[in-house]
């Protein structure tokens, strides 16, 4: 877990695609938070699914939600 | 101007909006960025927002200091399925202007039916790896004028990238390709993407169309994911591309979700 200047940055696995356009990820720790894709990651059409390997910024207000940041490549 | 907008916050604490650069501003409170919105040009000219936060209230004082800030026309994408963050750009006064469907295409020629499709007679398949640069370069050309005399690249879902001299970033990796005595008349875009390939574009020049080389070269592309283990592939398809829908679900593709693109427009409909 990194907290940054951004916030809370942790890497995470997406177990669930949700309908309303949210993720479940499993972080490292075995948490599971709900997360929604940021406006970058929307803006390159860059897809999430299952199993991807991604970078999350959690709430700081709600350590059960949090934002895709990044997809990893593998 | 001054680059830092007081607002009344969340709850107690002062909302502080501050443009950090030229294309990015933060909300910040109590010293902490808890909300970030961008905006983004394309080759194209046009300009795209996005803002990120945690509490509705502070999309709308984002939006509200950005939209200030920049001129009109602005754009923004969502997923169609994101009811609450459509509803938060429409609020600040942008609409629909075109949605783009995810299809999923199978992959499998027992699904697709492509497996006995082959290139017509004098027609050849160049898969990545096989393209040259320059003849590929020359057909973009073709291709993105003739889009650009028709429909326009501001409506097509595939991202116009370029390079900083304007030119467009062509990399022959990507591409397969549709060749007849040597010119290259057709071309497939396909990003390597883990499990789930994307079909970028698919485009064959005007006076080569009905003549089934879209289907081929999606045939093949198809066939070479498979080979390899991809089940699926996807594509974004303008909803009024009829030309395209019909190619995809021709091939058992289903519609997985869909992307809004928002504008603002002129005459700044804001609220």
């Amino acid at each position: 877990m990194t907290r940054t200047a951004k916030g809370i940055e942790v890497e995470g696995t997406v177990v669930d695609c949700l309908r309303n356009a949210a993720f479940t990820v499993e972080l490292e720790n075995g948490h599971k938070v709900l997360a929604h894709i940021s406006g970058k990651i929307r803006r390159n059409y860059i897809k999430i699914l299952p199993y991807d390997r991604v970078l999350v910024e959690l709430s700081p207000y709600d350590l059960t939600r949090g934002r895709i940041l990044f997809r990893y490549r593998t | 101007m001054d680059p830092t907008h007081f607002i009344s916050g969340t709850g107690e604490h002062a909302l502080v909006i501050t443009r950090i650069a030229e294309r990015h501003w933060h909300a910040l409170e109590d010293d902490r960025v808890v909300g970030r919105g961008q905006a983004s040009p394309r080759p194209d000219g046009r300009v795209f927002l996005s803002i990120d936060v945690w509490h509705a209230v502070v999309f709308d004082r984002l939006a509200e200091v950005m939209l200030a800030d920049l001129p009109t026309p602005l754009y923004t994408v969502v997923d169609e399925a994101d009811i609450d963050l459509t509803s938060r750009w429409e609020r600040v006064g942008f609409v629909t202007r075109r949605r783009e469907w995810e299809y999923v295409v199978p992959t499998d020629p027992a699904i697709t039916g492509l497996g006995s499709v082959l290139p017509s007679p004098g027609l050849t398949i160049l898969p990545s790896g096989a393209v040259d640069e320059e003849p590929l370069r020359a057909l973009d050309r073709v291709i993105r004028d003739e889009v650009g005399a028709t429909v326009g690249w501001d409506s097509m879902p595939a991202e116009l990238l370029a390079r900083p001299d304007g030119s467009p970033l062509l990399d022959p990796s990507r591409y397969i390709v549709a060749a007849e005595a040597g010119r290259y008349i057709g071309l497939v875009r396909v990003a390597p993407i883990p499990r789930r390939s994307r079909i970028g574009l698919i485009a064959v020049r005007t006076d080569q169309r009905r003549r089934g080389i879209a289907r081929a070269l999606l045939a093949h592309v198809l066939g070479s994911l498979h080979r390899s283990g991809t089940a699926m592939a996807s594509a974004d398809v303008h909803e009024a591309n009829a030309v395209a829908v019909a190619l995809f679900e021709g091939v058992g593709a289903w519609r997985d979700s869909s992307n809004l693109e928002l504008v603002l427009d002129q005459e700044g409909r804001r609220p």
